[in-house]
């Protein structure tokens, strides 16, 4: 309407603007207030019709929610209209009720501005719009209402700041502007309004801090700025607010101390400061608030004592201090012990406080504990029984000890029990099945041990049951079922036998079953079908026998299964009929008959775990529509058929594990799109063709298990760009072909096994750049010739090298001796010759026979071996200078060490190194300090007698490991 | 609008008396456990990490984690990964570990006493970090182990004569750190070479028994 334009040209006052307003709107001014009337209808949309009366027949105030002046026909001083489900624009038109006192159009369901025009209705004590749906910013014109006393005009989507002007609505007792989306700072100018007794500025996004002019607004009872972004501290004059009866702060990013001045408020009932990063101690003065019903520090940053005490605050009814630093016990005098403390609620957790917890008994009226997260010791006192009003006990994540009394179940009211990550010990009392109205009882992580006792089946409130991870034995309560509200059951983690009980059918709530990790026996009850709320259901690790009841495919909700490592048989069909499952587990159980292709219907499966089981049949290529799929694990069945390409739309793939089944047909060129992969395991099927070069794609691929299979063909060099890769198994195939050099960029591998394949060549002098190869290097069982490259030296971590049973020829390179980590090495049939390294003398002699080579372990080379015996002269010769020189080296060392400890490796190391290239570069064994390495070289024998018996048996037991893991895998077919 | 923020208060108070509801991870998956709190640790700007799902029954199908046939944590690879950050006490609750495969990375911080409890160790590589305080003597109680790679950290303090005993040990690489002091030379250490030591500026050579204090000038 262009107000700010008339100002701009025409000199004007706030005063004034009234007179100008009925310039610019005569029509509006002039009309009588029906019609101003009728034209607000006329913008109104009125589903319940409440308007239909209002025509100019009736009177105008007689029309429904129209007040007049008493006695002054047609005066027309209120309209309210709040909670009639209006929706439509507050059409400008409603200025012409120039003698309106009060207007509610509070809770409906309005849109657009907040008419400006409103400012001209000077007569106006009360504007309820709240509750609406109202946008825009709010007009700084309604600072014109020198007679207002309520604005409200919250819960609407209004956004902007909060115009200065309503500082000049002088008489304004009531401001509230909470739950919109107002930004900026509080203005200043709001100190200015005296008569100010609630200001409610909460839930919008107000910025900076509380100006110290607010210091003002005397009259103050109630003021609400939860929930803003306001900062700074929390200014001590709002200690002056002598009629502040509530304060809540709540939510906010104030720092700093409480104000002691706070405990001047002596009319305060509420005082929230929840939320925010408030420092410092708890003032005592806050003791001084006799009036005070609710307090709630917590989620600050407040250190220090617990020092309120309920015994000076004796209304007290909330004290919540959670989530802050304080220490130090729960104070004795926290309640005084005449049965007069109001205190119901108190809120502990979360702190770092210890001790025990005696001192809550003599809070009689107490219907709340929570002292969760602490550090709280001792017992759960049998005098608990004290608070016969108590709802709701939170105890978790504490070290209380002992075991829960008998006592506990006097507690009648007793809702929410909530024990775990304790160290409680000992039973659960029979006594418990008296609490009628107990929901939520949790035990989990405790030491407690004994039956789950019958009585607990007589608590039939119970909606959440959790005893994970104590020592519970015996069986599950046979009457389980009469927990007709349990929703929740977690026994996962004791030691439970016996069978699942029929009843657990009856329990037509449940919807999470948790009974993995116990000794549970017998067969799927046939009442299970019952469960229609069932979604996530874990029996994992228990004895569970026998097919399933067919009646389970009527579960339609389950969406997590797991029943692994149990002895499950039969068909699978029994498990599919929910088409929501995210998890399917069924991995070494005895399951049989084929996969079936309805298992694809659960379009948001994530893990499909089937490994270990008797399956037969195909791999249904319908999988290939799991999109979602990450996991799928079809490994040790007895499938057969081609793997289905489809896979390759799995495009989630991280893991994918088919190895140990008949699998025929080629490896998928495609499964080369999965570029999740992780781990693609093929290995034991009865594969053929070549390996996909594609497969140099799966980039993030770690394991790659391809071996025993018929793969023909050679090794694609596109395996080399699998960078990532930990582990390749190419073993027992008919692969030939050379070994592509480009292998050596796979350098995070840390065991390579190409053997029983008729791969051909040489070792490619690149492997010896696989520097983190450790646990094995198996190239056994080949056709590779030539020599063993000396690069293979710098394996240093690698300990297995296994080369037997090639055309390898000419010596054991020297270099080998740098393997420092071998511990099991075999040579053994090949073409080598000449002597064994003296290094290598302590591997057993089956590591290198079946070659032409000589010297220890194996038989002595003869005259014209390269390592020929010395003679006994040159023995006592060698003996006698070592000797000498021994004793000059130990003298110049100690005198170097003792006088020039800092200079002193600079020398030795490089004599070291000398002496090592003279001496081939032995690392390994003896090689000591100076004098020693020469006894060392001279006398080997003594030297690899010792570490022989230690080598040998490590060889052993590596073979042995191989043997018993291999002895299972074929078992498991 | 006083009954409403009263209202707001029993809600919140009650929330945090039903905290109880959604359980926190459960203990008894401690080898998961433990090793969630690593990647909580760890800086992983190659998502190497990314796998680890802490709400799967154990860690036997996380990537870089290797278990034997009885579900138990045997292998621990994440060398190469350009992970950062400490290595922290909890990996000392993998009693099962016997690969501990950290080297190359960016790793600081000290090398936590706690690895001292993986008795089935074989393995210790944490080559090539930037690891820095001494070498725990609680390694020592590594009965198995057989290999202790350390070197290329910033390691400081002396080499704790009770490895002496770590009679299975084969192969010790301490070079490249700022150790001090002297070299052991009981049980195992007859053996090692030198360059398992070089380029430690301070370490002093041999030890001396009897004659000169072994963490002399440390």
């Amino acid at each position: 309407m262009g107000i700010k334009q008339s100002c701009s040209f025409t000199p004007c006052v706030l005063a004034d603007l009234s007179l100008l307003f009925c310039i610019l709107l005569a029509p509006v001014c002039l009309a009588t207030s029906p019609a101003a009337l009728l034209q607000v209808k006329s913008g109104l949309t009125d589903p319940e019709g409440v308007l239909s009366g209002w025509s100019l027949e009736a009177d105008v105030c007689s029309w429904h929610g129209i007040t007049c002046l008493p006695g002054e026909a047609g005066i027309v001083t209120g309209l309210n209209l709040s909670g009639y489900g209006l929706s439509g624009m507050i059409p400008p038109a409603i200025s012409g009720l120039i003698s309106i006192e009060s207007i509610d159009l509070s809770s409906n369901s309005l849109t657009g501005p907040i008419p400006p025009e409103l400012g001209v209705l000077e007569n106006l004590r009360t504007l309820l719009l709240f509750s609406n749906s109202l946008t825009g910013t709010i007009p700084p014109e309604l600072g014109l209402l020198k007679n207002l006393k309520v604005l409200r005009i919250g819960d609407n989507r209004l956004h902007g700041e909060i115009p200065p002007h309503l500082g000049n609505c002088s008489e304004l007792e009531t401001l509230g502007l909470a739950y919109c989306q107002l930004n900026g700072t509080i203005p200043a100018e709001l100190g200015s309004l005296k008569q100010l007794q609630k200001l409610a500025l909460d839930n919008n996004t107000l910025t900076g801090g509380i100006p110290e002019q607010l210091a003002g607004c005397v009259s103050l009872r109630f003021l609400s700025l939860a929930d803003n972004m306001l900062q700074g501290n929390i200014p001590s004059f709002i200690g002056s607010f002598s009629d502040l009866q509530s304060l809540n702060l709540a939510n906010n990013q104030f720092s700093g101390e409480i104000p002691a001045e706070i405990g001047s408020l002596s009319s305060l009932t509420y005082l929230n400061l929840l939320g925010n990063s408030l420092t410092g101690a708890i003032p005592a003065e806050l003791n001084r608030l006799g009036q005070l019903q609710v307090l709630d520090l917590s989620m600050n940053n407040i250190s220090g004592k617990v020092s309120i005490s309920a015994a000076q605050l004796k209304n007290l009814k909330y004290l919540v201090l959670s989530g802050n630093l304080l220490d130090g016990a729960i104070p004795e005098d926290l309640c005084a012990d005449d049965s007069s403390s109001l205190l119901e609620n108190l809120f502990l957790a979360g702190n770092n406080l210890e001790g025990g917890i005696e001192a809550l008994l003599s809070c009689g009226a107490l219907q709340s504990i929570d002292v969760s997260n602490n550090s709280f010791t001792g017992v759960i006192p049998p005098g608990i029984d004290r608070l016969p009003g108590l709802v709701n006990l939170a105890l978790h994540n504490n070290s209380f000890t002992g075991a829960l009394q008998p006592q506990i179940g006097n507690l009648s009211n007793l809702e929410i029990l909530s024990l775990f990550h304790n160290g409680l010990t000992g039973g659960i009392p029979q006594e418990i099945g008296r609490l009628q109205k107990l929901k939520l009882l949790f035990l989990y992580e405790n030491q407690m041990s004994g039956t789950i006792p019958d009585e607990l089946t007589n608590c039939t409130s119970l909606e959440e049951v959790d005893f994970f991870g104590n020592h519970f034995h015996g069986p599950i309560p046979e009457r389980i079922g009469n927990l007709k509200n349990l929703a929740v059951l977690q026994l996962r983690q004791n030691d439970l036998s016996g069978p699942i009980p029929a009843s657990l059918g009856e329990c037509r709530s449940l919807q999470a079953l948790a009974l993995a990790d116990n000794r549970l026996t017998g067969a799927l009850p046939e009442t299970f079908r019952q469960l229609a709320e069932l979604s996530v259901v874990t029996l994992y690790n228990n004895s569970l026998e026998g097919p399933l009841p067919e009646s389970l495919f009527q579960l339609k909700n389950l969406t997590v299964i797991n029943f692994s490592h149990n002895r499950f048989a039969g068909s699978l069909v029994p498990l599919l009929g929910s088409t929501s499952l995210t998890v399917l587990a069924l991995t070494d159980n005895s399951f049989s008959g084929v996969i079936p292709a309805v298992v694809a219907r659960s379009r948001n499966m994530v893990r499909l775990q089937l490994g270990g089981n008797r399956l037969t049949g195909a791999i249904p290529a319908e999988l290939g529509n799991l999109t979602r799929l990450s996991m799928l694990d079809l490994s040790l069945n007895n499938l057969s058929g081609d793997i289905p390409a489809e896979l390759s739309n799995c495009v989630e793939l991280t893991h994918l594990k088919l190895d140990g089944n008949n699998l025929t047909g080629t490896v998928p060129a495609c499964l080369g799109s999965l570029r999740s992969l992780g781990e693609l395991d093929l290995s034991w099927n009865a594969l053929t063709g070549g390996i996909p070069p594609e497969l140099g794609n799966c980039s993030g691929l770690l394991k790659l298990s391809l071996s025993d299979n018929h793969l023909t063909g050679s090794i694609p060099p596109e395996i080399g760009r699998l960078t990532s890769l930990n582990v390749l198994n190419l073993n027992k195939n008919s692969l030939t072909g050379a070994i592509p050099p480009a292998l050596q960029q796979c350098n995070k591998l840390y065991e390579l096994r190409l053997s029983e394949n008729s791969l051909e060549g040489p070792i490619p002098p690149e492997l010896g750049q696989l520097s983190e190869l450790q646990v094995i290097l198996d190239l056994s069982r080949n056709r590779l010739s030539g020599e063993i490259p000396a690069s293979l030296g710098s394996l240093v971590k690698l300990e297995r090298l296994n080369l037997s049973s090639n055309r390898l020829d000419g010596q054991i390179p020297s270099s080998l001796l740098q393997l420092t980590s071998l511990h099991g090495l075999n040579l053994s049939d090949n073409l080598l010759s000449g002597a064994v390294p003296a290094g290598l003398s302590s591997f057993p002699a089956a590591a290198f026979v079946g070659n032409e080579l000589c010297g220890a372990p194996l038989l002595p080379c003869g005259p014209r071996s390269p390592a020929r015996r010395l003679s006994g002269t040159e023995v006592v010769v060698i003996v006698a200078g070592i000797a000498l020189v021994s004793a000059v080296v130990c003298v110049a060392l100690l005198y170097t060490m003792l006088r020039v400890w800092s200079n002193w490796r600079a020398v030795s190391v490089s004599n070291s190194d000398g002496e090592e290239s003279a001496h081939g570069g032995h690392g390994g064994g003896g090689g000591k300090w100076g004098d020693g390495k020469y006894w060392k070289v001279g006398s080997p024998v003594s030297w690899s007698a010792e570490q022989k018996h230690s080598s040998g048996s490590e060889t052993a037991s590596v073979l042995l490991h191989d043997k018993s893991t291999e002895a299972a895998r074929a078992g498991k077919r | 609008m006083a009954a409403r923020v009263l209202a707001a208060l029993l809600a919140t108070a009650l929330a945090l008396a039903l905290a109880a509801g959604p359980a926190p991870a459960r203990a008894s998956n401690d080898e998961g456990d433990a090793l969630y709190a690593l990647r909580q640790r760890l800086s992983d700007p190659n998502g190497v990490l990314q796998s680890w799902d802490p709400t799967l029954v154990n860690p036997c199908t996380w990537f870089h984690v290797t278990c034997d046939q009885a579900s138990r944590v045997v292998r621990l690879d994440l060398g190469n990964s350009n992970v950062s950050g400490s290595i922290g006490p909890e990996l000392g609750r993998l009693v099962n570990l016997k690969y501990l495969e950290l080297y190359r990375n960016n790793l600081d911080g000290e090398i936590p006493k706690e690895l001292g409890n993986l008795k089935n160790l074989i393995s210790l590589d944490l080559y090539a970090n930037k690891l820095t305080g001494g070498i725990p003597k609680s390694l020592s109680k590594l009965d198995s182990l057989r290999f202790m790679r350390l070197n290329n950290n910033k390691l400081t303090g002396s080499i704790p004569r009770e490895f002496a005993k770590l009679s299975n040990l084969k192969v010790i690489d301490l070079s490249n750190n700022d150790l001090c002091g002297t070299i052991p030379v009981d049980g195992p250490f007859s053996t090692f070479p030198l360059r398992s030591f070089e380029n430690n500026s301070r370490l002093n050579g041999p030890e001396l028994q009897g004659l000169v204090p072994y963490d002399f000038g440390c």
